[in-house]
């Protein structure tokens, strides 16, 4: 039941990896997740669909390079010291 | 020791754990205006001793004390190059911890952590005994600060904890997961199963819950469209309450060591706990009209949106609670 809190970050990694290999094309246009470019200003009544989409859409963009880096980091100190 | 008493009577003046000059200095030539409430010492150890309570007098005596250090090698127990030496020192331990605080402030919002702190000795047993027994409480809604005059940046949105029972606060939050890390080690230690270990895998638990609690509330939050900024140091303190409810339902065990009891402990104060969360959030992820919120950024909410908010609210305070609580009370 007890864990370090290492563990944490792994877990954290590991979800924001399995977001971000989401393919836009492949999967989430094909169920209708796509990103929509069309948000205004004035989103006070957008539902949680469109919430999540815009979340999946932002860290597609955002995380990726940073992703990168970290799974190396990660990696490597499994290799060296796991 | 006892026979070197003697030695320090009042015939001989006070021995001195400074260096004592070997030799006799012009000392009452050196000083430059001679300070008026001295007591004129016959010797020279005696007017050294003197000298730190001569700091007092007015600084530009130093600039002109300075002039006739020199001239002297004794200008060590000079009272101004004392001065200028406590100056120094007390100059460099200010500009330390200035550095200090404003790098602390970069990270940590000072004041507004402070409001969390500003606690009384009525505060916490009421607290306290609000969290073990909520059921007749009322009411639940927090008092908005009044603005004053002056608006200052410590100010906050509402009372502190001194003042309003319904306010979070830190500092049962922070004692009760110490306290909980403690318990839950000696307890172990008790079955003889202490590890040193234990301390840092318990904590680390907990902490990572504590985290994955207000990141899950947060990400609800998000969902659902519910903007307060200023309030997750209020979701950190109330999502630390709970630990009171699980050191209560730990003593319980213990005390009565039946499994039938612990279940029965663990049964009330989880629902003490969740019917408290419950009560107390309302106010941040269900703000009714302006007067629960005085920041004003809620709008009228549609009341579909209402139904899930409040579905949130009552998941997290209590399946998430059942769970998290569940792991950390269990051994």
């Amino acid at each position: 039941m007890l864990f370090w809190f290492g563990n944490l970050v792994y877990v954290a990694v590991l979800l924001v990896n399995a977001v971000a290999v989401l393919s836009e094309d492949r999967f989430l246009a094909r169920i209708g997740w796509a990103g929509q470019q069309d948000q205004g200003f004035g989103g006070q009544d957008v539902n949680i669909k469109a919430k999540l989409i815009n979340l999946i859409s932002a860290i597609r963009t955002l995380m990726r390079i940073p992703l990168i880096m970290v799974n190396i980091i990660i990696i490597v100190y499994e290799l060296l010291l796991g | 020791m006892a026979h070197q008493r003697p030695a320090f009577t009042a015939a001989s003046p006070p021995f001195l754990h400074h260096p004592v000059p070997q030799h006799p200095i012009p000392h009452h030539t050196m000083r430059s205006p001679p300070p008026l409430n001295q007591p004129q010492g016959t010797s020279s150890a005696s007017a050294y001793a003197a000298s730190p309570y001569q700091q007092h007098a007015a600084p530009q005596q130093q600039a002109h004390a300075d002039q006739q250090m020199y001239p002297g090698y004794s200008s060590f127990f000079d009272p101004a190059t004392q001065m200028g030496i406590q100056h120094v020192t007390k100059h460099a331990i200010g500009v330390g911890t200035d550095y200090i605080e404003a790098n602390v402030n970069r990270y940590v919002n000072y004041t507004v952590l402070k409001h969390y702190f500003n606690v009384s000795n009525s505060y916490v047993p009421a607290k306290l005994r609000l969290v073990v027994f909520p059921w007749r409480h009322r009411p639940w809604s927090r008092i908005p600060k009044a603005v004053g005059p002056t608006p200052s940046p410590s100010d906050g949105m509402f009372l502190p904890p001194r003042d309003d029972l319904n306010s979070p606060d830190m500092y049962i939050p922070v004692m009760a997961f110490v306290t909980y890390i403690l318990l839950y080690t000696m307890l172990a230690g008790l079955r003889g199963h202490f590890h040193p270990e234990l301390l840092g895998k318990l904590a680390s638990t907990a902490f990572a819950i504590v985290v994955v609690e207000i990141l899950g509330l947060k990400f609800g939050c998000y969902l659902l469209n519910i903007s307060n900024e200023s309030q997750l140091l209020d979701l950190v303190a109330y999502s630390g309450y709970k630990f009171v409810g699980i050191i209560a339902t730990m003593v319980v065990q213990e005390v009565f060591r039946s499994r039938w009891l612990k279940w029965l402990g663990f049964a009330y104060f989880y629902n003490a706990v969740a019917f408290f969360m419950l009560r107390s959030l309302k106010y941040v992820l269900l703000p009714e009209n302006a007067a629960d919120n005085p920041r004003g950024t809620v709008h009228a909410v549609a009341r579909p949106q209402r139904n899930r908010r409040s579905h949130l609210l009552f998941v997290y305070s209590y399946v998430v609670q059942f769970i998290f609580m569940w792991i950390l009370s269990s051994d």
